[in-house]
């Protein structure tokens, strides 16, 4: 009897914490306090040289790139799909963005989206015209362009106009990223398109029912990622100025890292939330800087990285609604 | 004859804040049929669903012929000699169905590590010989089978092995009359052999005319047990409740048959492999009733008219010649649909009430494009608050409810919509009298503000009791038509569906 109390007790305390731990405020601002408490971390263990003016450069010059492609990928996540080829996306719109780079810088930019639009096409095509799920689809793309990068800088990496790299300043790509958030956050939180989203996530069929084109609500999605990171690709080239096989190498899984750091699930839908991007990138820069400057081998940086991806998906999953991942 | 085989002790379980089952204490005599009766969310599956292993149980306890149950799953519940067959599917895609009939007992048929699948197909096919649904072939696959084979299937399943105490999950709601008479047969074969059956329903003709007693639960507490041969509906019904419900439960009028203008018209509709072409028209004002059995294509027509069908051809047209081709089309046109399958198609599950609401007035309540959290906000709560959804607010996930709130949620979402065609299918399917009894007073409400109603159902007595006009399907045509009639009865409607 005792024994049986005891248990009850002990399931009411435990209930108690899930019930903290579930709580809608409390797991929205988890992310945040994560990354506050990831950079106190380094802080301690890097004697504040991760808080000195130089080092937040640092961490801040990688971030552009990495949060503008993970906005297009939040977009992806949120209808339920995962995109594996933003870093071939990445490496292609380099490229072609340096190449064109001669004529006209600014062509060269739109290009650069273009490009990006045209294998999100691609991607969304194969995925909605023949029912592929998006990872896969989006596996074989990654394979397929960061085959043609290879190819197109087999003899030498390809460079961009020399005096590009002057347009390499930290306000500028300040405005780029902000822009690009807050246009994406705009067409998110108050347009329809951003509703259908997170309805398409959260119940493809019912959303059919109750009137959304899902086929091509789901195709614009992949194009915009594409297009998006289209554009991350114009910051990239006017940072390294010239463009090698190995450009956006392994930036999907940084995004999806980053995204689920953040605290979007991983399974997109209603639960979603914009701060995700902006949260998890910083986060994953953070941790990715901080394992640096604490003077780590890389690969027991990538062991760390790994542990930590996996204990944080581990926490925040949510099986009910895993089945729906497209 | 009154020897007790199965006593629950205090038995308690809850979900969060929600008590689910409180303090249940009740007991089942061996040879009989145990109904068990409730409201959506009384605790009735919860209940069976811990005796059965698949919930684990907060505090009390079961005990089977005076030894304590102590089951975490249905393959050891079914060692102890208790079986369920579910409200849902029951049965696995992917396998066989001698696969699914001994699934967790396959030890059996191995010997040294190896399967002897002949041996298990031989031993299936005589089982479902023996039930009478020898036409089932034990080695097909069971996905070639419909929903309504997979449910005997499932009958199969949980009784074969002679368990003494077998619980019937509300299957009912998803059988046809013929289905649900074998199910009839076999549980008084159960109680025959001298075991127990507790007999879950909505379906208070059913529970009467069925079991030998009724137990009534009500917000997870038990209520009472009573004899059914001594027991009224009303009476049941009041237990249910806790108070009188207004005996005004289908519509009371008769002899006004609507011919007022036509709404929608269907020509020569044809789905491959569903229905073959089906015409008729809608009045305004009019609830068109649309009955068969489960798979005779009713339910396709619903969703035909929706725009929702793959490969339809003939027409489906408005009054003034508009062509409905697409569900966005249907929507722009004033059209709803509150589809049979209401967790997939109704509603997006994994989302909030709010969400839910807005969705397809979504185009009506942006402003220039422009959608606002404080108007979406208003919209949701005004249209759930009309409809009484009882929710803890519209940022509440729909994944939550009860079956009864959920249907709620769907009709809230298409009264916002202001639809004047609403097609509503199996709208109380799984539903309480209570809720069932709000539905069908809303219906005659829009009915008479000149909103025209499709009805498709099952249930026989809702469509005598509410529709203007009915159409019986059979085999994917329309096989009659009766006009609203008090001296119409079941037998009527019967004679056409098979």
């Amino acid at each position: 009897m005792t024994e049986k109390t005891k248990q009850t007790e002990q399931n009411g305390s435990l209930s108690k914490v899930k019930k903290v731990l579930s709580a809608p405020r409390f797991l929205d601002l988890l992310p945040l306090i994560g990354l506050v408490i990831i950079v106190a971390v380094f802080a301690v263990m890097t004697d504040m040289e991760i808080v000195t003016a130089k080092s937040i450069n640092l961490i801040l010059s990688q971030v552009f790139v990495l949060m503008i492609a993970s906005t297009g990928v939040f977009l992806v996540m949120t209808i339920g799909g995962l995109d594996f080829s933003q870093g071939s996306i990445l490496g292609i719109s380099s490229i072609v963005i340096s190449s064109l780079s001669f004529y006209s810088i600014p062509l060269a930019m739109v290009a650069g989206i273009l490009a990006g639009a045209l294998i999100g096409a691609f991607n969304g095509f194969f995925h909605v015209k023949f029912k592929i799920p998006s990872f896969i689809v989006t596996i074989c793309t990654m394979y397929l362009f960061r085959g043609l990068c290879a190819y197109m800088t087999t003899n030498a990496p390809v460079a961009a106009v020399t005096n590009i790299t002057s347009l390499n300043l930290t306000w500028l790509k300040v405005v780029f990223t902000v822009g690009v958030l807050v246009i994406v956050y705009c067409i998110f939180t108050y347009t329809k398109l951003g509703a259908s989203l997170k309805a398409i996530g959260a119940g493809e069929t019912a959303a059919r029912f109750s009137g959304v084109r899902t086929n091509l609500t789901k195709f614009l999605v992949f194009v915009a990622a594409g297009a998006i990171t289209g554009f991350a690709a114009f910051l990239n080239v006017i940072k390294v100025g010239s463009i090698t096989a190995t450009a956006g190498n392994q930036l999907e899984t940084m995004i999806l890292i980053a995204l689920v750091l953040g605290g979007m699930p991983i399974s997109g839908g209603a639960k979603v939330r914009f701060s995700n991007i902006i949260i998890g990138t910083l986060v994953y820069c953070v941790l990715n800087n901080g394992l640096v400057m604490l003077g780590l081998d890389t690969a027991i940086q990538q062991l760390i990285k790994g542990t930590v991806f996996l204990f944080v998906v581990t926490l925040t999953i949510d099986k009910k609604s895993l089945h729906i991942i497209k | 004859m009154n020897e007790i085989i199965l006593k629950a002790e205090n038995v308690c379980k809850s979900f969060g804040i929600t008590k689910a089952v409180c303090d249940v204490s009740m007991s089942f005599v061996k040879g009989e049929i145990h109904g068990l009766i409730g409201e959506n969310g009384s605790g009735k599956s919860t209940f069976v669903s811990m005796l059965c292993g698949i919930h684990s149980i907060d505090s009390g306890r079961f005990v089977l012929n005076g030894e304590e149950l102590h089951v975490r799953n249905q393959v050891q519940a079914n060692d102890k000699g208790v079986s369920i067959i579910v409200q849902e599917m029951g049965t696995l895609s992917g396998l066989t169905v001698a696969d699914n009939i001994f699934l967790g007992r396959e030890d059996k048929f191995v010997r040294f590590g190896i399967k002897n699948t002949a041996a298990m197909n031989r031993e299936a096919a005589m089982l479902l010989e023996k039930y009478g649904f020898g036409d089932i072939n034990a080695a097909a696959m069971i996905d070639n089978y419909n929903f309504e084979d997979r449910k005997l299937i499932e009958i199969v399943k949980a009784t074969h092995f002679g368990p003494r105490i077998v619980v019937v999950d509300e299957t009912t709601t998803a059988l046809s009359q013929k289905g649900r008479e074998e199910l009839y047969k076999h549980m008084r074969r159960i109680r025959d052999e001298g075991n127990t059956v507790i007999f879950i329903s909505h379906n208070l003709t059913e529970i009467i005319e069925y079991t030998d007693s009724v137990s009534v639960l009500r917000d997870g507490k038990y209520i009472d047990t009573v004899k059914s041969s001594e027991v009224s509906e009303d009476e049941l019904k009041r237990l249910m409740v806790g108070r009188e419900i207004a005996n005004k439960y289908y519509r009371t009028d008769y002899g006004q048959p609507v011919e007022g203008e036509t709404v929608l018209s269907v020509r020569n509709v044809s789905v491959p492999g569903q229905i073959t072409d089906i015409s008729f028209e809608l009045h305004k004002g009019e609830i068109l009733g649309f009955g068969g059995l489960s798979e005779c294509g009713m339910h396709e027509v619903g969703k035909a008219i929706f725009g929702a069908s793959f490969d339809r051809a003939g027409t489906v047209a408005l009054a003034n010649g508009t062509k409905i081709d697409s569900i966005p089309c249907a929507i722009k046109h004033s059209i709803a649909y509150a589809s049979k399958d209401r967790d997939n198609e109704s509603l997006v599950l994994f989302d909030s009430i709010r969400d839910n609401i807005v969705l397809p007035s979504i185009n009506d309540l942006a402003e220039k494009n422009i959608l606002k959290k404080k108007k979406l906000d208003k919209f949701a709560n005004e249209y759930a608050k009309m409809i009484s959804v009882k929710m803890t607010g519209v940022d509440q996930f729909v994944s939550n409810l009860s079956g009864g709130n959920k249907q709620k949620v769907v009709l809230a979402r298409w009264i916002g919509k202001n639809s004047d065609i609403i097609v509503l299918d199996s709208p109380t399917r799984g539903i309480d009298v209570k809720v069932k009894a709000d539905i069908y007073s809303l219906m005659s409400e829009l009915k008479e503000k000149g909103k025209s109603i499709i009805m498709i159902s099952e249930e026989i007595q809702e469509l005598l009791g509410m529709c203007d006009r009915i159409i019986i399907m059979k085999n994917g045509v329309i096989s009659g038509e009766l006009a609203r009639d008090e001296r119409l009865n079941e037998e009527d409607l019967i004679v056409k569906m098979v």
